[in-house]
């Protein structure tokens, strides 16, 4: 089996008046895992019906194996869904359900059969061929609506927030088959999700939409690291962003100025003139806590202060929420690692220094308001 | 350039949809996916104007002066003889009212009791009575007009007005019964315990509690009553007698000795009235049919 | 104690029923068996003439006829209702599409059929068309046969069909014709392979609502049709009424019982489970009127 490459170039979608899709271009390559992430109704699901043929864009052109499949009805599509709610069907057994694509294309029973249960068992779900999808837990139905969309052999498999319905653990475990389904089929995955963990966790790539556009597209690192807007900054993961007045560019080595904080340098690539104020953020990991003043060594590592206003503990960590002089919030996580025994305990309305280092800060677009 | 093909009808039909999405916004649009098959909604249109078509006739040979019924002029002449020469037709009118209010009420009550009864307890004859209750429903309405008119016979009562009474409780029966039923079944039956773990006693669980909470399902219950009487022709055809003529009674003479054109004005009249009664009840329209 | 409380609520619900539709109903089954009195009633004599009277051609022939036209009336409502049903349930405005279907259903039986003679009458609307187009001169008989009572019929029973299968097919999850679809099946595999098995039980109620009333026909064969189309409903009104042959009333409406009850209790009770499922899709607006047979 192989995958196929996906090419959505420049695409827009209108129901009725309202835009649900603005200038969307995406390329997907082939065999890839890749993640559509965006808050709900930003337009996911739309682009997974435009390219598994349910609805006709009103502009823009997608192309599957460099052939343009406008037009064409999703039984002519070489793609197949694994719907939102599975979309499982009721009066069919867990077998016919799997069995239903080859049943339509008329395949001899001997061959249905055999197929079916090498699909069933490739998700586990043997044992339970004879039950009707009411019979079924709910991993367990996504699981058939997963073998039923794979069974045609698809070039690519279209997943529709497949795990919104399971509970946190059976996510987790779930989300690993998944992987393991994609590397032993191979072929293209296109997973709509608004779970950054999950997006994060599987994907080769992801794009990240909001309102109807494409805000970035890379791998999870990039994505992470190097998010492109504040709004990608923000969506995944928790991030601080200030609002920097830019003094001096040398290069990639940035001065500036924070509003009430006195100089920031910040290490990163900007289009920015000195003068103009950009957003430079910094992931609260990247932070480290003390209650005594670090040392600088003269470094460009910049260093705030401000009172612990909330501390919440979560056994692997603590996230302490610090209140800068100027008032504005500051979220810093903490990991409990052994050598941090030993270390005095950081506590409610402690007195606190937060430093970070010019380099791990990132310059992101402002999000238009 | 597309929407201009379509009949005025389905472009009117956009225009509201695409308004009520606007007034919506996404989310609530995103329920109401559009018919893909363009087919189901051409059939249902032609299907809407077949349905109409009679109704459309009746309303333009009510303004049509003459006997014929070829068009000769715009009149208000039958709108005229309905009002102020049609006593007989204002008193099967009136009949009507009073049977259909008078069975309503009866069956009403009746069929409460039996819904409350059967919904609330257990006892030995329970599913006698949900069946039997059932029963009426299914048989064509001949079997219980020539039954009652034969029963009436036999025991000697005389037909009228009683009688018609009587059939129309007996027909109203199952379906108020199959609705206070349902209505009742869908309410928490953790309610009524609480009720009681409170202390309130039988009487008071049943007029504080139980009644209250299903007076939706009799209200439609009641009102079902009242149509389906005002409605009836064939039962009450069989079990009517002298001075117990009921409006489609009426209507029936008129179509069969001889077609006066009142008949028109009158049907138009209906017709209005229908349309005056359900209109405001059209959003609660699906609430009803998906019950 | 506390376990007949049920029973005394239901008491005066059992009691009329038992005086107003069993005891009817015992009666006739009782004088099915009787002989027929001279001037109407009967004699107190058993006997099975009413029986072997119903081997008679005449009524045989309109027991067929009958059955044939309910099963065609019941067949083309069905096949007209469906994608009407389809259309409500996924358009946007569901409210006001209910709406149009209710109007004429409302509207009173007897204006509605009126509304007929109008307009397929000799001196109607559709022959005042065919003069002012001058397409004949002479009126057209379009009334007094079998077409133009299975046209009045389903007419009148259409809005029985199309108000179930709408709740019914509002139930079901359109994604799944799209999952069908995206599977392999054609527009067309998919209604017939997924939408319709999961709307039998609308089906069913449906067929049931159209099937029974008309089956038991009266008022429309007598005003709309002819001799050619008299249905059972009409022999028996004419046996009581006319030739006053009550026994034979009363065995003709035996037999109608049997086989519509029949076939009810058939359908409900070969799929235990799907017995409920029959009266849920039995929305309000169709008790109204659905009592039966005109
Ligand atoms: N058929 C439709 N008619 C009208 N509006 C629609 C339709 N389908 C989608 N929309 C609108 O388009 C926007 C994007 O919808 P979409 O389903 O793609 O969101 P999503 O990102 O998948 O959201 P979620 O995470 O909640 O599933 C939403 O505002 C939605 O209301
Ligand atoms: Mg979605």
């Amino acid at each position: 089996m192989k995958g196929a490459d996906v090419d959505i170039v420049g695409v827009s979608k209108f129901f009725g008046s309202f835009q649900a899709l603005k200038n969307v271009s995406l390329s997907i390559s082939k065999g890839e895992f890749f993640s559509l992430l965006g808050p709900s109704g930003c337009g996911k699901t739309t682009v997974l019906r435009l390219i598994g043929g349910f609805e006709e864009p009103d502009s823009g052109t997608i192309a599957i194996e460099g052939k343009n499949v406008i037009g064409l009805p999703p039984d002519k599509r070489h793609c197949n869904t694994v719907f939102q709610s599975y979309a499982l069907f009721p009066h069919l057994s867990v077998f016919e359900n799997v069995a239903f694509p080859l049943r339509i294309r008329k395949i001899p029973q001997q061959l249905v059969r055999e197929k079916v249960m090498r699909y069933l068992s490739l998700v586990q779900l043997e044992m339970h061929a004879a039950k009707k999808p009411s019979q079924l837990s709910g991993g367990q139905r996504q699981r058939v609506a997963i073998a039923r969309a794979l069974i045609n052999e698809p070039s690519i498999l279209l997943l529709d927030e497949p795990l919104s319905a399971l509970d946190a653990k059976l996510r987790q475990h779930m989300l690993m088959e998944l992987d393991a389904i994609h590397d032993k089929v191979g072929i293209t995955f296109i997973y709509v999700t608004h779970d950054q963990q999950e997006a994060l966790s599987v994907s080769d790539r992801i794009a990240v939409m909001n309102m109807g556009e494409v805000l970035q597209i890379g791998t999870p690192r990039q994505i992470y690291e190097n998010p492109a807007t504040e709004f990608v900054a923000r969506f995944i993961g928790e991030t601080n962003v200030f609002s920097l007045k830019i003094l001096s560019i040398d290069g990639t080595k940035i001065y500036g100025e924070v509003d009430g904080l006195g100089p920031m340098f910040v290490d990163d690539e900007t289009d920015a003139k000195p003068g103009e104020t950009v957003l430079a953020t910094i992931r609260p990991e990247k932070i480290r806590i003390s209650a005594d003043l670090p040392n600088t060594n003269g470094g460009r590592i910049n260093v705030l202060h401000g009172i612990v206003a909330e501390p919440i503990y979560s056994g692997f960590q603590t996230k302490y929420v610090v209140q800068l002089d100027t008032g504005m919030m500051v979220t810093v996580y903490r990991q409990h690692a052994n050598w941090s025994e030993g270390i005095p305990d950081i506590e409610w309305k402690d007195e606190v220094y937060l430093s970070f280092s010019a380099s791990d800060m990132v310059i992101v677009e402002m999000h238009e308001q | 350039m597309h929407a201009l093909k379509k009949p005025k009808a389905i472009r009117i039909a956009i225009l509201w949809r695409t308004r009520r999405m606007l007034r919506k916004g996404g989310a609530a649009a995103r329920k109401f996916m559009p018919a893909r098959s363009s087919l189901s909604n051409v059939i249902y249109w032609v299907v809407i104007g077949f349905l109409f078509l009679p109704l459309f006739v009746l309303v333009l040979y009510s303004f049509n002066s003459g006997r014929q019924a070829t068009w000769q002029g715009f009149s208000f002449e039958w709108y005229q003889k309905l009002v102020m020469a049609s006593p007989e037709l204002w008193r099967a009118f009136l009949n009507s009212v009073i049977i259909a209010f008078g069975s309503a009420m009866m069956s009403t009550i009746i069929g409460t009791l039996a819904a409350v009864g059967t919904a609330r307890y257990s006892f030995k004859l329970k599913s006698f009575v949900s069946t039997m209750s059932f029963v009426p429903m299914i048989l064509p309405e001949i079997v219980v007009g020539v039954s009652l008119l034969i029963f009436f016979a036999g025991v000697g009562l005389k037909l009228g007005l009683a009688t018609v009474w009587i059939a129309h409780t007996t027909f109203n029966l199952p379906f108020v019964y199959l609705l206070v039923s349902a209505r009742l079944e869908e309410s928490d039956p953790s309610i009524v315990e609480a009720a009681r773990d409170l202390g309130a006693n039988e009487m008071q669980i049943l007029f504080r509690i139980i009644l209250p909470m299903a007076l939706p399902g009799i209200l439609s219950a009641f009102l079902t009553a009242v149509t389906l009487s005002l409605e009836d022709f064939v039962i009450t055809f069989f079990v009517t007698g002298p001075g117990g003529t009921t409006l489609p009674l009426y209507i029936y003479s008129m179509i069969r000795f001889g077609v006066s054109p009142v008949i028109n004005a009158l049907s138009a009249v209906m017709v209005a009235g229908t349309v005056l009664l359900i209109y405001p009840m059209r959003n609660f329209l699906k609430v009803f049919a998906a019950r | 104690m506390k376990k007949q409380v049920g029973l005394y609520y239901s008491l005066p619900q059992i009691m009329w029923l038992l005086v107003f539709f069993a005891a009817p109903l015992g009666i006739i089954i009782a004088y099915s068996f009787l002989k027929k009195g001279l001037y109407g009633g009967v004699e107190p004599q058993f006997s099975l003439e009413a029986y072997t009277a119903m081997a008679n051609p005449n009524i045989l022939i309109v027991t067929w006829r009958t059955l044939k036209m309910s099963v065609i009336a019941t067949i083309l409502t069905l096949l007209i209702a469906l994608p009407c049903g389809y259309s409500i349930a996924r358009s946007q405005n569901q409210a006001m599409r209910l709406f149009l279907v209710i109007v004429p259903f409302w509207t009173n039986f007897l204006v509605r059929i009126y509304a007929w003679i109008a307009i397929l009458g000799n001196e109607g609307f559709l022959n005042d068309i065919i003069r002012a187009l001058h397409l004949r001169s002479e009126s057209v008989q379009f009334l007094y046969n079998q077409t133009a009572v299975i046209l009045v019929l389903v007419y009148m029973y259409l809005p029985y069909a199309i108000l179930p299968l709408f709740s019914t097919i509002d139930k079901f999850d359109f994604t799944l014709l799209d999952a069908a679809r995206d599977l392999g099946a054609s527009r067309f595999q998919s209604y017939v392979r997924i939408l319709l098995p999961n709307i039998k039980s609308g089906l069913v109620t449906a067929g049931l609502f159209t099937f029974v009333p008309i089956f038991g026909a009266y008022a429309v064969p007598l005003l709309i049709g002819g001799k050619d189309s008299y249905m059972l409903g009409n022999i028996i009104a004419d046996q009581l009424t006319k030739t006053r042959n009550w026994p034979l009333a009363s065995s003709i409406s035996m037999t109608v019982t049997i086989l519509t009850t029949g076939l009810v209790f058939l359908i409900a009770m070969r799929k235990p489970r799907e017995q409920k499922q029959v009266f849920d899709a039995d929305p309000g607006l169709i008790t109204p009127v659905a009592s039966g047979g005109r």
